[in-house]
């Protein structure tokens, strides 16, 4: 018989692909600092990178507003997640919820999401619960397209052969369409999992007493630039670890797919 | 050449003794038709043919004659428009849910996710096969197709003729009565499409199944099947069903004798080439 497939080029080493972009920000950090120090930039204007860490060592409080933040998030998305694969689910196998339901997720995209944060909080008050809410909604929708889009591309011939030996609708579903599913749904979860954050800090800016939103907030207002950059360094950073994290786990489901998945 | 075509056409519509007695498949006068957006289309008109029990029967025609249609029809994935499709004298959906019918298609369609003997395992855990037994018996059938020893290997590693071999063996894993192929060889390049003609009548010869074989090739047709039912397109309907007299065991040296091309001479004329 001909060949199993030849392995493809092995990947360069971690410290192979993480020395550029390292030198890059070491370089961009020094011009930084120089700059602020022999132009005399004012601290409020822009502050010195050795400001901003002197400002992130001293502020104790930073973990108790990042914790809250993830926190909303995290429980914003997971309850996206969980409602959304099943509506998904719903939607591939009924005709009805497709075409009844669907075009509303598609809509709800269109929602100006900072528009209906002061709504949320005429319902639900200034706790957590309109921050999760805006966290779960602004995640709702690529995790229901892509996942949808995951159980629907399974492969026509299977569910035939499925079909004709008499496979039971959750067969289908458990053995082929949630499998065929699966690097969708990672896909769709990198994507959520960082717009959360991003609904979680924007609603904490409307009415909130805490989390890395009120931080911004309240740093802008004051002018304290160097704690404003403290915020959103810590933003950036959880961000990325969101997007590598899933982008992992989505690898590693999908070892099998060369290219698939969702691109916004 | 002609003459003696028409011939063997009249002698191939008396069908052979064993079918005559009990047909394993009857098709009585089955039209397909589907709606498309500009209009009906007639996939299939008036086909009546029988199939005996343990028969190799080849469907061979053109290409979009219908032949695959058909196999779905005999299979219950589509419905028929008209007429009446009878599998051991009950309807083709009963048939289906006593799994009767094992598919094979052009392409494997093996789920990427699990490995060859896994592969073979999903019509067992579908079924309900007991457990203890599964493992020992998809090992059997890979076996039987040299790739035991490609077991654990993944589809994305295995090269088109292995997969296409898990596929057959996970069509016969349960022991369906009937196995139903569409063009499963008409991916594969000749040499490979060869070895599994070779292997597919090894199979046959030890699980003695009833075979429609839809194919557009001509020698395949000749080689592997007792009868040929040739096909022609727009509406699909068959023209000829051919006999094929070559004595079996078949032999890779038959293809060059002329008995074997007076076959295939004969399925042309049949075709209109």
């Amino acid at each position: 018989m001909s060949d199993p497939d030849v392995q493809a080029p092995s990947e360069p080493s971690a410290w192979e692909r993480l020395l550029p972009p390292a030198l890059f920000l070491l370089f961009v950090l020094v011009v930084w600092e120089g700059a602020v120090r022999g132009l005399e930039i004012p601290k409020w204007l822009l502050p010195a990178p050795s400001a901003v860490v002197a400002r992130f060592l001293k502020m104790k409080t930073l973990w108790y507003h990042t914790g809250l933040t993830v926190m909303e998030a995290a429980a914003g998305f997971s309850l996206s997640a969980c409602l959304g694969i099943a509506l998904s689910a719903g939607i591939v196998h009924s005709r009805f919820l497709e075409r009844g339901v669907f075009p509303y997720v598609v809509v709800s995209n269109a929602i100006p999401i900072i528009a209906i944060i002061p709504l949320l909080t005429i319902w639900f008050g200034f706790g957590f619960t309109p921050k999760i809410m805006i966290a779960a909604i602004i995640s709702f929708f690529p995790i229901v397209t892509n996942t949808t889009r995951g159980f629907k591309s399974a492969d026509a011939r299977v569910l035939d052969f499925m079909r004709s030996i008499n496979a039971t609708r959750w067969q289908v579903f458990a053995k082929v369409q949630f499998p065929t599913a699966l690097p969708f749904i990672f896909a769709a979860f990198r994507i959520a999992s960082s717009l959360s954050l991003v609904g979680a800090v924007v609603a904490e800016f409307y009415g909130s007493d805490r989390g890395l939103g009120f931080l911004v907030i309240t740093s802008a207002t004051q002018l304290q630039t160097d704690l404003l950059f403290v915020a959103i360094t810590v933003l950036v950073v959880l961000g990325v670890s969101c997007f590598a994290l899933f982008g992992r786990v989505e690898r590693s489901f999908s070892a099998w797919q060369v290219e698939q998945g969702y691109q916004r | 050449m002609r003459r003696e075509a028409a011939v063997s056409v009249q002698l191939a519509l008396g069908l052979p003794p064993e079918a005559r007695e009990a047909p394993c498949i009857r098709l009585h006068e089955v039209g397909v038709t589907f709606r498309t957006p500009r209009g009906p289309v007639e996939a299939v008109a008036e086909v009546s043919l029988e199939i005996g029990e343990r028969e190799f029967l080849a469907l061979l025609g053109p290409t979009g004659c219908g032949k695959s249609t058909l196999l779905r029809v005999i299979g219950d994935l589509t419905p028929p428009s008209r007429g009446q499709v009878e599998v051991r004298s009950g309807p083709a959906h009963a048939a289906r849910q006593r799994n009767e019918f094992g598919f094979v298609f052009q392409e494997p369609a093996l789920l990427p996710w699990r490995s060859a003997l896994e592969n073979v395992r999903l019509p067992l855990e579908v079924i309900g096969h007991p457990p203890e037994r599964r493992a020992a018996r998809c090992e059997e059938l890979l076996d039987r197709v040299g790739l035991l020893a490609f077991k654990e290997g993944f589809p994305h590693e295995l090269s088109g003729g292995m997969k296409q071999r898990v596929a057959i063996v996970r069509a016969l894993a349960w022991e369906p009565s009937i196995l139903l192929m569409d063009e499963p060889f008409s991916a594969l390049d000749e040499l490979t499409r060869n070895r599994l003609q070779e292997d597919l009548l090894a199979l046959w010869a030890v699980e003695h199944k009833t075979i429609v074989f839809v194919t557009h090739n001509i020698a395949e047709a000749v080689y592997l099947a007792d009868r040929i039912a040739v096909m022609s397109a727009r509406p699909g309907r068959i023209n000829a069903v051919l006999p094929v007299t070559l004595p079996r065991p078949r032999r890779p040296e038959m293809r060059d004798t002329v008995e074997f091309l007076e076959h295939v001479h004969a399925a042309r004329e049949a075709l209109g080439l």
